[in-house]
């Protein structure tokens, strides 16, 4: 565990040394927010505009930051990691931890910032608005370790992250409200993570929605994120 | 007693076998050379010697540990600076140092000390607080270095350190390495260069293509190098075709070309000189150095492979 925090600690410091990245992570999805504080607060638009935007957001952060494993192994500091005398499950651990955290620390901040710099009219669900939030950044922590596992670039990670990402959200009904949207644009609102969540998000903020009936599609987010995770762990070990 | 026990290993990568059927032994608080050319296998030796990979056959034994089985416990023993260095170039060497130790286990108490260690060893004192990424390559080699030895591990695997390094930081590294060794830590150095190991190593492990070619202290390698010399002739341009005319020549052991150097092994150069400027003039070929090197362990890699240590 000690070793855990550790490694977690390591890439924090990465992190913040890296402007890009606090730009990436921060500067833009912040400038974002504000500018979806304009749209007109009625019936859920600017609730599902901002959410949105921090969906999508936080789900880059975390696919970006999970492919420094790539980076690691190109420097060499991950087999550095493998030749010390600290287990697997340790150091998959402490980039659990980061990722983790990392995202909760980003998402924390674009949602206090809605709330008390932009006007966010919503004051309740913040229980069940943690709970979606857990689930969803679990299954894109596995998304962002399993493309690490098979990618073999830090820009192949970036070119396919910003298509899922991207598409799911834009095409996924989250930032232009669809009136009778295609059958392929519902596909994707339905099977996109990023469409899921927005509208399981929106719906706790403006309509008070409880999380029964988002007991199913949680267990298939977990459930995904748990077999993505397991096999990202396994081939990222796999391949040296 | 043995510090490293190896016995029978192999690794292949697909077809190519990178380490044949090897083994030998490092005995503690010795230097032991790894000499090879290119793709002899050294770094694929080291990477099983850590645990970094693992054989297809074989065992591995630190510390009277076999690495297979216990694979924690023998990875504390042992300190590895691998061939390029493992930092992280975004944080400074202190805060690099630190990390590594915690990875190696050091307590909070030990950590700092350790660190000032690490740093005084390879000199990196006054810039242990900038950016990796603002260090020379030189420097970077040896903050690689203090990586590896942050632990004060038993066993230290070095992996070519000094290649491409300017020649302070080159000395600089053999310093290190006496030093080490004067405070009792075993080493292993591979490297391609003669020199270093003839200078640094108390016992030396030949290999190529993954396989052992001979092994044992300078003075029982250089007498297996018999009483060969080492013509080493440098050319403007060397055209192929002169090969097999020198290698035929009488008292030419064996002759190779690599970047128009010509290395002949001899058993006499003053008999063999002449000869081999009379093929040089009779082919109109422009001489630019000349060097004899007594019996060395260039001289006798030559001789056991007829190839040059040299790319
Ligand atoms: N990960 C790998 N995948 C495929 N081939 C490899 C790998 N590592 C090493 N090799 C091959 O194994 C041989 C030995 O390589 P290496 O151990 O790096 O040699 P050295 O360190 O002596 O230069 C080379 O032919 C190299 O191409
Ligand atoms: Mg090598």
């Amino acid at each position: 565990m000690k070793k855990s925090l550790s490694i977690a600690r390591v890439g924090f410091r990465q992190m913040f040394t890296d402007p890009m990245y606090m730009v990436f992570t921060l500067g833009m999805p912040l400038v974002m927010t504000w500018a979806m504080s304009f749209l007109p607060k009625v019936e859920g638009v600017y609730e599902m505009a901002s959410l949105g935007v921090l969906v999508m957001f936080v789900a880059l952060n975390l696919i970006t930051s999970a492919s420094a494993v790539i980076e690691e192994k190109q420097n060499g500091t991950w087999q550095r990691i493998l030749c010390s005398p600290t287990s697997y499950s340790a150091v998959m651990g402490g980039y659990f931890i980061k990722l983790f955290v990392v995202a909760w620390v980003q998402a924390l901040i674009l949602l206090l910032s809605g709330k008390f710099l932009f006007g966010a009219p919503w004051n309740s669900g913040y229980a069940e608005l943690a709970v979606v939030l857990t689930v969803y950044i679990f299954s894109m922590t596995g998304l962002g370790l399993f493309l690490a596992s098979i990618l073999k670039t830090q820009s192949q990670v970036q070119a396919v992250a910003t298509g899922v990402v991207m598409v799911g959200t834009m095409l996924g009904d989250v930032f232009f409200p669809m009136e009778n949207p295609s059958g392929i644009i519902k596909l994707i609102a339905t099977i996109s993570p990023q469409a899921w969540a927005a509208h399981a998000l929106r719906d706790i903020m403006t309509t008070g929605a409880g999380l029964v009936p988002l007991i199913v599609p949680m267990l298939w987010m977990i459930g995904t994120g748990a077999v993505l995770l397991t096999a990202g762990v396994w081939r990222i070990k796999l391949d040296r | 007693m043995a510090m490293l026990e190896i016995n029978n290993l192999d690794k292949s990568f697909g077809k190519r076998k990178a380490v044949d059927d090897l083994s030998f032994s490092v005995r503690e608080g010795e230097v032991f050379g790894l000499l090879g050319p290119n793709g002899a296998g050294k770094s694929t030796t080291l990477s099983l010697i850590s645990g970094l990979q693992r054989p297809n056959k074989g065992r591995v034994t630190v510390g009277g540990i076999n690495v297979g089985e216990d694979s924690l416990r023998a990875k504390a023993l042992i300190g590895v600076v691998p061939q390029e260095p493992a930092i992280y170039p975004q944080l400074s060497a202190r805060a690099n140092l630190r990390f590594w130790g915690e990875l190696n286990g050091l307590s909070k108490k030990e950590l700092a000390s350790a660190v000032e260690r690490a740093l005084t060893i390879v000199g990196l004192t006054d810039r242990a607080d900038e950016r990796c990424s603002k260090l020379s390559g030189g420097m970077k080699r040896r903050l690689n270095i203090a990586a590896g030895l942050i632990h004060s591990p038993k066993l230290l695997i070095m992996d070519e350190p000094t290649v491409g390094v300017d020649p302070q930081s080159r000395h600089h590294i053999l310093e290190t390495v006496k030093e080490l060794k004067a405070q009792g830590t075993t080493i292993i150095y591979t490297s391609h260069y003669v020199e270093e190991v003839e200078q640094l190593c108390d016992r030396v492990a030949i290999m190529d293509h993954g396989k052992l070619l001979s092994i044992g202290t300078l003075p029982e390698l250089l007498g297996q190098a018999g009483e060969y010399q080492e013509l080493i002739i440098t050319l403007r341009t060397t055209p192929e075709s002169i090969l097999p005319v020198i290698q035929a020549l009488p008292w030419v052991q064996n002759a190779v070309v690599t970047n128009d150097v010509l290395a002949i092994l001899t058993a006499n150069a003053e008999l063999a000189l002449p000869q081999v400027f009379q093929t040089i003039v009779e082919n109109e070929l422009e001489l630019a150095e000349i060097k004899i090197n007594k019996p060395s362990l260039e001289s006798l890699f030559l001789k056991l492979t007829g190839r040059t240590l040299r790319d």
